[in-house]
């Protein structure tokens, strides 16, 4: 793989089907299990995706498809920190039953590279065009990170 | 980034292409700055900023690892839940 591409990749062989594991990408209390402090969950497309990893490290993003028992995609970034806007990324995860086994596969792509200067150049304007509502005194509204703002640009 | 991507630029100098007040630019400079994505230099008064190739490269390995952990805990927590629920059918 070009080590250049924004893009992460990781499986995992996990001995339960595919409908046990879901739940752990869309049910708070299952999602603690094994991604953070708290989580908030609303599994729908545009549905809010939360999740206090260890109170420096906030993701946050929208679903964007939930089909159980075999595909979620929801979108991610960092609150606050900056080298991931909310919203910006995309992480995909496909559940494909193997045996008694289940191959889950994590796909984290949009990731800021080099080759996506313009991606970032979008970024800066979405952040920038927000520091400007909130430093005239206004609201900025809640952040629908870049992806969404960009769509919704009229 | 895509300005500071080939020189070294002031916070004066990246405010001019931006509608926006300086402090608000080098508010977001310091997020990124934070982020490993931008270097910083002073020069007399002045600081230059550039954009980190190599802050994307550490931000990947950072993702790497993360998601190879959290996955590892992602198969023991559902393992652990399959176990129960064969468990509860028996």
């Amino acid at each position: 793989m070009n080590p250049t591409e924004a893009i992460v990749e990781r499986e995992v062989r996990v001995d339960a089907r595919p409908e046990t594991i879901f739940p752990f990408f869309t049910d708070p209390e299952l999602m603690v299990r094994w991604m953070g402090n708290s989580a908030q969950a609303d599994p729908r497309p545009g549905g809010v995706y939360r999740i206090d990893i260890n109170g420096t490290y906030i993701a946050r993003g929208e679903y964007v498809e939930v089909s159980p028992p075999d595909r979620v995609v929801f979108t991610w970034g960092w609150e606050g920190e900056g080298s991931i806007e909310p919203g910006a990324s995309t992480v995909e995860v496909t559940l494909t039953p193997d045996g008694e086994e289940t191959l889950v596969r994590l796909v984290h792509r949009d990731l800021p590279s080099e080759d996506s200067a313009s991606a970032h150049g979008r970024g800066w304007e979405h952040y920038l065009k927000r520091l400007r509502v909130a430093g005239a005194g206004g609201d900025p509204g809640p952040d629908q990170g870049v992806v969404q703002t960009s769509a919704q640009a009229d | 980034m895509e300005l500071v991507g080939s020189e070294e630029l002031s916070a004066g100098e990246i405010a001019t292409h931006f509608e926006i007040t300086r402090p608000a630019v080098s508010q977001h400079l310091t997020v990124l700055k934070g982020a490993g994505l931008l270097s910083e230099r002073r020069d007399g008064t002045r600081r230059l900023y550039r954009a980190r190739p190599e802050g994307l490269a550490e931000l990947r390995d950072f993702l790497e690892g993360f998601w190879t952990a959290r996955l590892d805990q992602l198969k023991a927590a559902a393992e652990e839940a399959e176990a129960a629920s064969k468990r509860g059918r028996k």
